[in-house]
């Protein structure tokens, strides 16, 4: 080996290691400084809980780094987002679970819908007016009740396609279904919503 | 479907990313820092590859020097006494050489005087 093939050889097996690992580590962070404040929205109103959303999105964050930060980054978006709809509807299932469970022993809460305050939870908005905040704030809370009230794939299918930006392939990954379920699901979603909102979001 | 009601549906759609924008735009910085927290905190699980040829390339050098420091000292022996060596294989007498002054004088001494030696 000579020595110009010998260096060559270190420095194929060796440096780009740690670069190619530095450079992942970026992207990775890029990404999720990129897609975590509308995960945490989306989250929130599959939950209708700030700090539940929070954890549920901090969850799908380190699950998508252990388990798939070694997939093209092209690949995160349905990922993340598979993982996030899985955690949200597993935490429906321990609500529902826990629902019963209070209502057998009489202890039974009141949901946190009516107390819930999307004005609190989504305050200082930059460079607009009070009455334009009010109106948004009254628009973006009858809309997340609109879309919270849809069945469960009806709302992952809209939130993913119209928040998110998802296009079908992506959305039918991370949802796990197929594109044909995604456009039906999406549709009935979509006159749902324009149905029980009425004119004012015409 | 009918093209006005396409327009419509995507008017529908746009206003709603928009609302949905702007509520994303106005979150509040505790939910913000919490958000950065569980970033890093997850960023922190990140596996990098270990370094397998350390330990290996440590124990080949230790070998090395083992090698050099066992070796180090025939060295020395091989080189330094070649002339003690000459003398061992030499058919003449060591006494010869513990005297050779003496028979370098009585060289000297034949060829100068008339053989009146002693």
């Amino acid at each position: 080996m000579t020595a110009d093939t010998a260096v060559f050889a270190v420095s194929c097996t060796v440096k780009p290691t740690g670069a190619r690992t530095l450079h992942k580590e970026r992207q990775l962070e890029q990404f999720l400084a990129d897609v975590e404040r509308r995960a945490l929205r989306i989250a929130e109103i599959g939950v209708r809980d700030r700090d539940e959303a929070l954890d549920l999105v901090q969850d799908a964050m380190i699950k998508l780094v252990k388990n798939y930060s070694n997939r093209h980054e092209g690949e995160w978006p349905p990922l993340f987002y598979r993982i996030l709809q899985n955690g949200v509807r597993d935490w429906h299932r321990r609500q529902g679970v826990r629902n019963r469970v209070m209502v057998w022993f009489q202890k039974a809460k009141k949901t946190d819908d009516s107390d819930y305050d999307v004005i609190a939870a989504a305050p200082d908005p930059v460079g607009r007016s009070p009455d334009e905040e009010l109106q948004n704030s009254e628009a973006m809370q009858d809309m997340e009740s609109a879309v919270h009230d849809l069945p469960t794939r009806q709302r992952e299918a809209f939130m993913l396609r119209t928040f998110e930006g998802l296009d079908v392939a992506a959305t039918a990954i991370a949802m796990g279904c197929s594109e044909g379920s995604v456009k039906t699901h999406y549709s009935r979603a979509v006159h749902t919503l324009r149905d029980r909102l009425g004119e004012h979001w015409q | 479907m009918k093209k006005e009601e396409a327009q419509a549906e995507q008017a529908f759609v746009e206003r709603a990313k928009q609302a949905f924008d702007q509520s994303v735009d106005g979150l509040d910085a505790a939910s913000l820092s919490r958000l950065n927290r569980g970033r890093q905190a997850a960023l922190a699980k990140i596996e990098r590859p270990r370094q397998l040829w350390l330990p290996a390339a440590g124990a080949a050098a230790a070998v090395l020097l083992a090698v050099v420091m066992l070796r180090g000292p025939e060295v020395d022996v091989i080189a330094a006494p070649a002339s003690d060596l000459e003398i061992l294989l030499s058919e003449d007498s060591i006494d010869m050489f513990e005297e050779l002054e003496f028979y370098s004088w009585l060289d000297v001494a034949e060829l100068e005087g008339d053989g009146d030696v002693g």
